[in-house]
């Protein structure tokens, strides 16, 4: 960058990104986005009362026990969190201690967090049980279970809003102080999730390429990709504006060290390839296209998450300007 | 109890980096620099060296964020923010969150660690060769500058007389 070679004391310290988040919080991150925009979507196909083929391996015996399967295609989001939720524990200095966070609520966004995603994960896992498990006694048609379907929905919401929340609420960095943040990060799990539900029910029968269920779904995740792209690009025009470090990231991100990461990750894997092939399969009925697009989408998904996180650059503090203004004084004299 | 803060004198440091060696062996009992709680940030291109410790800010973003309350002020004893090693969970948030970068993740311990005033006794201070770092009470610390400044103002006034 053209400041380096003019301001060292700059380039030294100034725009190197965070360096204590890595690609295990993204993990994190994806999985609980991906999970509960799945569980989102899903729980929105369950109301609405969608027709859905029967499967074609409709159920399962498991120690004697018959689980349907007719329903574990959309409302499968809560493992994907409960697989991701353990990375934000691997990443801890001490991870047994994971529970001092649990115990502590109210004190901070990592705390509350927990809280989202253990209600989450439990409530979610609940409906998913209800549904395949074969049991009378739950009563599975009992509108009683609306509430606890209602609890999962809302909290699947929040652990979606969360991801963005969670970094938001470090204040120091300004790329990701922004409330634009958890907006993208829920745009993004909306767009993952769907993509992901329609690759499950398309992949497992539950819904025919051409049913107007599978319409209905593609039509909502390609809003969702365009409402995503839009929120991605206010996001970047806002924190290129809004500081000096909030440039350097967008800069690292757009023409830096992330480039890769941004074109081919982000754009490319994320947007592009999606609708372009999204567009095509339509064109020739081919769902294979589709699949292909949908990994792609998922992918893309992943990157903005790695994106975001390694792009974040600290504030600068006022002893940094301290010594530039004493630097460039030297230099005058 | 009166607030005392490190206060650090740029111009003096030659950076010599002797405050970080006594810190970590003060804390940690090993002559090791990376566990130290204080850095000397060198410029050496520019020959500025600047030694960085916690300021104990009044409005502590790593007491906010801290999600287990490892991380807390003591107003009791200077008024200092500290972090229980038994408390933290080793989750780098209040890394993130300062912008001074200043908490420090020691990779022996697995928790997060920072200045402490060494209980009442800067150990950085006591062996700062050019006296470059000093511990003075907070409403004290910029007295020299604001001496400077009124002795400025004085000349000053005196030239406008004439």
């Amino acid at each position: 960058m053209a400041t380096e070679s003019v301001q060292p004391i700059r380039s030294a310290k100034y725009v190197r990104p965070q360096q204590e988040w890595k690609e295990i919080i993204a993990v994190y991150l994806y999985l609980a986005g991906m999970g509960a925009g799945s569980f989102i979507i899903g729980i929105l196909i369950h109301w609405t009362r969608i027709e859905l083929n029967p499967l074609s391996i409709p159920f399962i015996e498991l120690f004697g026990v018959r689980l349907d399967l007719a329903k574990f295609p959309i409302l499968w989001g809560p493992i994907m969190v409960s697989i991701g939720a353990p990375f934000l524990i691997l990443d801890l200095g001490i991870k047994w201690r994971f529970m001092y966070a649990c115990l502590n609520p109210r004190t901070s966004w990592v705390a509350r967090g927990f809280i989202i995603l253990s209600i989450f994960i439990v409530f979610g896992l609940l409906i998913l049980a209800k549904s395949f498990l074969p049991f009378k006694w739950l009563h599975p048609e009992s509108g009683l279970w609306l509430i606890p379907e209602v609890i999962a929905f809302v909290f699947a919401l929040g652990t979606a809003l969360y991801t963005g929340i969670l970094l938001k609420a470090t204040k120091s960095v300004p790329l990701w102080n922004t409330h634009l943040l958890p907006l993208l990060f829920l745009a993004s799990a909306l767009s993952t999730g769907s993509m992901s539900i329609i690759l499950s029910t398309l992949g497992t029968g539950l819904l025919s390429y051409n049913s107007e269920g599978m319409k209905v779904l593609m039509a909502g995740e390609q809003i969702c990709v365009v409402i995503e792209g839009i929120v991605l690009y206010l996001f970047l025009s806002r924190r290129y504006r809004a500081s000096e470090q909030g440039k350097e990231s967008v800069r690292l991100l757009i023409t830096g060290k992330l480039r890769y990461v941004f074109w081919q990750g982000i754009i490319l894997l994320g947007f592009i390839f999606p609708v372009v092939l999204e567009w095509i399969s339509k064109y020739y009925q081919n769902s294979a296209l589709l699949f292909i697009a949908g990994l792609s989408l998922l992918t893309g998904g992943f990157f903005l998450r790695l994106g975001v996180l390694h792009a974040g650059i600290k504030d600068q503090i006022p002893m940094q300007r301290l010594m530039e203004i004493q630097y460039d004084m030297k230099r005058v004299h | 109890m009166d607030q005392k803060v490190l206060v650090v004198d740029q111009q003096k440091c030659t950076g010599c980096r002797q405050c970080e060696l006594v810190c970590s062996v003060y804390h940690t009992g090993a002559s090791n620099p990376s566990r130290s709680r204080v850095r000397v940030v060198k410029w050496e291109q520019a020959g500025i060296y600047l030694p960085m410790t916690c300021n104990h800010c009044e409005k502590a973003f790593c007491v906010e964020v801290c999600p287990t309350k490892a991380c807390h002020r003591e107003p009791e004893k200077e008024n200092r923010v500290v972090i229980d090693r038994n408390l933290c969970i080793g989750c780098r948030t209040c890394i993130i969150a300062c912008p001074f970068g200043q908490p420090f993740f020691d990779a022996q311990e697995r928790v997060t660690v920072k200045c402490d005033y060494c209980d009442g006794d800067p150990q950085c201070v006591a062996f700062c060769n050019v006296k470059a770092i000093s511990f003075v009470d907070a409403d004290r610390a910029q007295m020299a500058k604001k001496k400077e400044a009124a002795n400025k103002l004085a000349d000053l006034l005196k030239q406008a007389r004439g």
